[in-house]
Order: C-alpha cells, then sequence, then structure tokens
C-alpha cells in the first residue's frame, strides 16, 4: 500500500509524537464509546443497593465497588411478570418489521418507476419525498395525531405500523431509487422479449435489488424500534413499544433504576447485530444515499 | 411503425415500447406516453400516502396557526397574524432559536474534530475494521434509552459519570444537569457519544477517495503526512463533512428524544432548544396556534437547510467527488 511508504518519508517531530498519540487516542475513545453501554448492561444485573454504592468522590482505588457484586436477573423477571414487558416486546416487533416491510413494498414499487420514467416535475417529486423524512416529527405529530384519531388509528398496531411508515416509507423510496438507477434497463428489455410483461420484468429484476433491499428493510426495523415519539403519542393506550415503556418506567418517585436499565438492554440488544449485519450500507443509509462506502 | 401493427398479434410485442430501434437510447425515450401509465400506477400507492400524511398536515398546521383554537365545542376564532407576530415578543421562542443554534455548533465542532481525527487515525491501520465495528455501537442505541442511561450515570448521588467529573474536579455537588450553567453540556455530551462515529464513518469513506497522485505528488514536492493531510486530504473529504454537517444539524431539529429524558427543558429553560419548546407549547399547554405557528417556523427553516443539501449533492464536482471510485 502506498499510504505505507508514506509514512516511511516522515522524520518530523510532531509525526513522531503523532505515532504515539494515537494509539493512547484510540484507546481513550474505545472506552469513552462502550462505557456507558458496559455501564448500562452492569446495572441491569445488580441489586438496588450494589446499584447505588459509589465510592467517594477522588477515590479511585472504589472503581472496585462498581465490580463488587452477585450478579441477578430480578430486574429482567420483574420487567415481564410485572410490567408487561413480553407484550411490548411483541408491539415492537409487531410494529417495526410491519412498518419496514410495508415501506420496502411500496417503496421499492415506486422507487422503480421513478428511476424508469422521465417527467417534467420529477426533481420536485423527489424533494418533496425526501422532505417528509426530513420534516421534525415535533412539527408534524400534532395534525397526525388528528387524522389517526378521526380514523380510530390511536392505540392499534396497524396505527403504529403506519406512524412508522410515515418516515420509512420515503427514506425506502429514496435509497431505493439510487438502487434501481444502477441496474441497466436492457435487463428488463430482454425479460420483455422474452414475452413477459412489464410488471414481470420488474419482478425479474428486483433478485438484482434483493441485497440492497434485505439491508433497508433491516435499517428501516433499526429506525422504527428506535423510535420514541411516534410510539408515545400515536401508540399510547394500547400499542405502546419498548423505547416509550422504557420511558414510562421513570416515576416521579421511586425510579426503579435495575429496571429501566434491564429495559434499555432488552431494546438495546437486538439493534446492535442487526446494525453490524448492515454494516456496508451503514453509511449510506443513514447520509441518504449521498455517501457510499 | 411497423412494430406496433404487429403487437396485437404477437405477446411479445404487447408492449409499445419495444424494438431495435430504440435500445440505445434512454429509458425516456423508450417510453412513449401510453405506456407511462405504468409507472403512475406503481407509484400510486407510496404517493398517495405520502400526500395524505404530509399535505393535510401542512394545511392544518396553516389553519391552527391562524386561529386561537377554542377546547371542545367552542369554535376556533380567526386571528390572522397574532400567533406569529407573538413569536417576535416570545423570549423562550428566541432563546429556543438561540440554544438550539448554540447546541448545534457546539455539538458539530466536537464531532467533527474527535470524528476526523478519529477516521484519519483509523485509516488503513491494522485494527481499522474491528475499532470501527466498536465504535460505531452506540449510533444504534435508541435515543431515548441514551438519555435515559445517561440520566442515571450522571445522577448526583450514584451516576458513576457524575462520580468520574467530581473525582476530576470539573463539578461540585451538584449533578450536570442540575445547574443552568452546565446542563447544556450534559446534553451534548450525549449527542457527541451517538453520533461522532457517523462523522468518522463518513470521513472514513472521503478518505478512500482521496486521489493517491496527489498525495504523491505533495510528496515528491517535500510534503509530510500532516502536510498532506491539510493540503490534499481535507480539501477532498470536504463535500463529505458539508453533508455530515448538514445532516447532523438537521437531525437536532428531529430528534428531542434524549434531551426529553434528561432535562425535559429544564432547568430554568437552560436546554429548551426550539423543539422542546414546541412540544411543550402543544403538549403540555395545549396551545395548539401558537403551536402551529412554531412548527411551521421550524419546518420552513427545515426545508431551507433540505434544498441547501439537496443543492450540495447535486453539484457536479461534489457529486463526482462522493460517489468516485475508491481505486482511483
Amino acid at each position: 500500500m502506498a499510504s505505507r511508504e508514506i509514512i516511511s518519508y516522515d522524520k518530523g517531530v510532531a509525526v513522531k509524537i503523532l505515532k504515539w498519540v494515537s494509539p493512547v487516542f484510540l484507546a481513550f475513545y474505545l472506552v469513552w464509546a462502550l462505557l456507558p453501554l458496559f455501564i448500562m448492561l452492569m446495572a441491569s444485573i445488580k441489586d438496588l443497593l450494589d446499584a447505588f454504592s459509589v465510592p467517594e468522590p477522588g477515590d479511585w482505588a472504589g472503581i472496585t465497588m462498581f465490580f463488587d457484586f452477585s450478579p441477578t436477573f430480578t430486574h429482567y423477571i420483574a420487567l415481564f411478570t410485572e410490567n408487561n414487558f413480553g407484550t411490548y416486546l411483541f408491539n415492537s416487533l409487531v410494529a417495526s418489521i410491519g412498518s419496514a416491510i410495508i415501506a420496502v413494498t411500496l417503496g421499492s414499487m415506486c422507487a422503480y418507476s421513478l428511476s424508469r420514467s422521465e417527467f417534467r416535475f420529477k426533481k420536485d417529486l423527489l424533494f418533496w419525498i425526501i422532505s417528509t423524512r426530513m420534516a421534525p416529527i415535533v412539527a408534524v405529530i400534532v395534525p397526525l395525531y388528528a387524522i389517526f384519531r378521526s380514523v380510530d388509528l390511536v392505540g392499534t398496531l396497524p396505527g403504529l405500523i403506519l406512524a412508522f411508515t410515515t418516515f420509512n416509507l420515503p427514506f425506502a423510496i429514496w435509497m431505493l431509487k439510487g438502487f434501481f438507477d444502477g441496474i441497466p434497463y436492457a435487463i428488463e428489455e430482454a425479460a420483455q422479449v422474452d414475452g413477459q410483461n412489464r410488471f414481470q420484468a420488474f419482478l425479474t429484476i428486483l433478485p438484482l435489488a434483493a441485497p440492497g433491499i434485505g439491508a433497508f428493510v433491516i435499517l428501516c426495523i433499526l429506525f422504527a424500534w428506535n423510535d420514541f415519539l411516534f410510539s408515545t403519542i400515536i401508540g399510547s393506550g394500547g400499542a405502546k413499544t419498548l423505547p416509550a415503556a422504557t420511558k414510562e418506567l421513570v416515576q416521579p418517585q421511586n425510579i426503579d433504576w435495575g429496571k429501566i436499565m434491564a429495559a434499555g438492554v432488552i431494546t438495546t440488544a437486538p439493534m446492535i447485530p442487526l446494525g453490524l449485519l448492515v454494516r456496508r450500507y451503514l453509511v449510506a443509509g443513514l447520509t441518504m444515499g449521498a455517501v457510499k462506502e | 411503425m411497423t412494430v406496433t401493427t404487429s403487437s396485437e398479434t404477437h405477446p411479445a410485442l404487447s408492449d409499445q415500447d419495444w424494438g431495435f430501434s430504440t435500445i440505445d437510447r434512454p429509458p425516456s425515450a423508450i417510453n412513449p406516453p401510453p405506456s407511462r401509465m405504468f409507472y403512475v400506477y406503481l407509484a400510486a400507492p407510496a404517493i398517495a400516502l405520502l400526500a395524505v400524511i404530509t399535505i393535510y398536515p401542512f394545511l392544518w398546521l396553516i389553519y391552527m396557526s391562524f386561529h386561537k383554537v377554542g377546547f371542545g365545542s367552542s369554535s376556533d376564532i380567526f386571528v390572522g397574524f397574532e400567533n406569529f407576530s407573538r413569536l417576535f415578543t416570545d423570549t423562550k421562542y428566541i432563546e429556543g432559536w438561540g440554544l438550539l443554534l448554540k447546541y448545534s455548533a457546539i455539538c458539530l465542532s466536537i464531532q467533527v474534530v474527535v470524528g476526523v481525527a478519529l477516521a484519519v487515525v483509523l485509516n488503513n491501520s491494522r485494527y481499522e475494521k474491528i475499532l470501527v465495528t466498536l465504535f460505531l455501537m452506540p449510533m444504534m442505541v435508541s435515543p431515548i434509552v441514551a438519555g435515559l442511561l445517561f440520566f442515571y450515570l450522571y445522577n448526583g448521588t450514584f451516576g458513576w459519570y457524575h462520580w468520574i467529573f467530581q473525582s476530576l474536579g470539573f463539578l461540585g455537588e451538584t449533578s450536570i444537569l442540575g445547574s443552568t450553567k452546565t446542563a447544556l453540556y450534559g446534553i451534548i455530551i450525549v449527542d457527541v457519544w451517538q453520533w461522532t462515529p457517523l462523522i468518522t464513518l463518513i470521513t472514513l469513506a472521503g478518505l478512500k477517495r482521496v486521489p493517491q497522485d496527489q498525495l504523491e505528488a505533495n510528496m515528491v514536492d517535500g510534503a509530510g503526512s500532516i502536510s498532506n493531510f491539510f493540503n490534499v486530504s481535507l480539501p477532498n473529504i470536504y463535500p463529505f463533512l458539508l453533508i455530515a454537517i448538514l445532516l447532523r444539524f438537521m437531525d437536532n431539529f428531529r430528534f428531542i428524544d434524549a434531551i426529553l429524558a434528561l432535562t425535559g427543558g429544564g432547568p430554568a429553560n437552560s436546554t429548551r432548544l426550539l423543539p422542546v419548546y414546541l412540544f411543550d407549547v402543544s403538549f403540555q399547554f395545549f396551545k395548539l396556534g401558537r403551536g402551529g405557528a412554531i412548527a411551521l417556523t421550524l419546518l420552513i427553516v427545515t426545508i431551507i437547510l433540505g434544498l441547501i443539501l439537496v443543492r450540495v449533492l447535486e453539484d457536479p464536482t461534489r457529486k463526482k467527488a462522493l460517489s468516485g471510485d475508491p481505486d482511483n
């Protein structure tokens, strides 16, 4: 690699210092990135007394107190037996997977159509689609609530699925359009020559977009799963998901931190492997396709 | 057109756009007007759904912002621009903008400096893959969970981060969220923790596309890697950073979950960024008219930012830099 040779040219003091500083910097950042997650995991398996014991300020040796506890799963068990977390987990799964499937199904049809056709206000239409995703949810949630209320969808899973689709659909359209743009039209032409109609031709090229479609389904699940505002407001009543339920554990008196941390672990744990699974598409997904790795 | 006449008999020719004469032309030329309906049908369900969930709320916001909204059976009173003109004298509204900008400016400067530094150190290092994987984990955490987690870490009596701050002498007895001077930094830390890795990922993608020949040419002139970074790499990753900054800035308008969990806007409004204030006006005080006016101003600024973003993306020179072949 050329970059290795570049380093050998450097003889300055600054470069030498940098070479020593960078591992320290990386180590420090690693601790900074993972420490909160580690503390959350530990706090979820400590009983309250252990979770609340912190040494005196300045007593660095007292840090061993952090590891001085006997693990317990009572918080996890209590969440499912006392706080209905089974239902919330189910709601989270159904709502996020449901909205991801609807968003990507409708989104791929729309994206294909936008990718293959050319018309006058196409740019404006695309901007309108993307702007529906960029809009601050706080700004539009009151009128959306009014719509959902009028059709009796507040507090129901179909309502929540639809609510999540409002931000997942524009995402899916925008991302998949980029994907279809990269698939040559000649493939559909060949399919049509073989006697397929145009819808069948569209279905033939879907497998070519399969890796992208799969990744965007997972990203849509991730966005919906982590959503809080829709889940609290549109889901309130009968369709709360894990983030909303976790927030509700915070009561004015007597905050049960063990349970909250356990709920945090339950909410976070499935998303980390899913996020890493689509690692290749993550940057594209989070930058609306502007940057590809 | 002989093709169209034979299309009635031959199934393969049932679509009018088939024909050798059109094969080398772009899709737009292949599709004569009648066959376009196919695209309309395909796009219709998604477009219709988006229209319902965007146009109605937008009209609703406009209606609300011109009315004083009554409760129950009492009807709404038209008040003209009163809801808007009152914003100019609403100190919380003006402070809300100020705090939003201050919060974004501090968050973004830390994220860009640390994120770019991480990317430069990680780029082509032996542990790049594994470290990037570990670093990006905070991004997967639901913002509300991140907020609650830091709420616990900051706790004045048993929070481990509070203990660290105290031990290092940064803080006294009061938790970082308890004082108007430090609360904003408390919420900034959470955003920096979650989103610095995004800047790192984007910068890494940019660094992979820095043309090797430019680096080598610079070295022939006697430059070292520090000069290389500032004179060659940085200008090349600039479009990537611009996009990252715009996207993060817009996300600060959208996501208030962590702030709601950490401070809810307090103490004494010191973390009441505009979106948080809007949330309070709509959901604590139920002032739908004023909320509508605030929401509209927020939406308009977001749309302007969105237009800038698209302009950046569509810029041909930048577009080339962004999607360029990494192997060049």
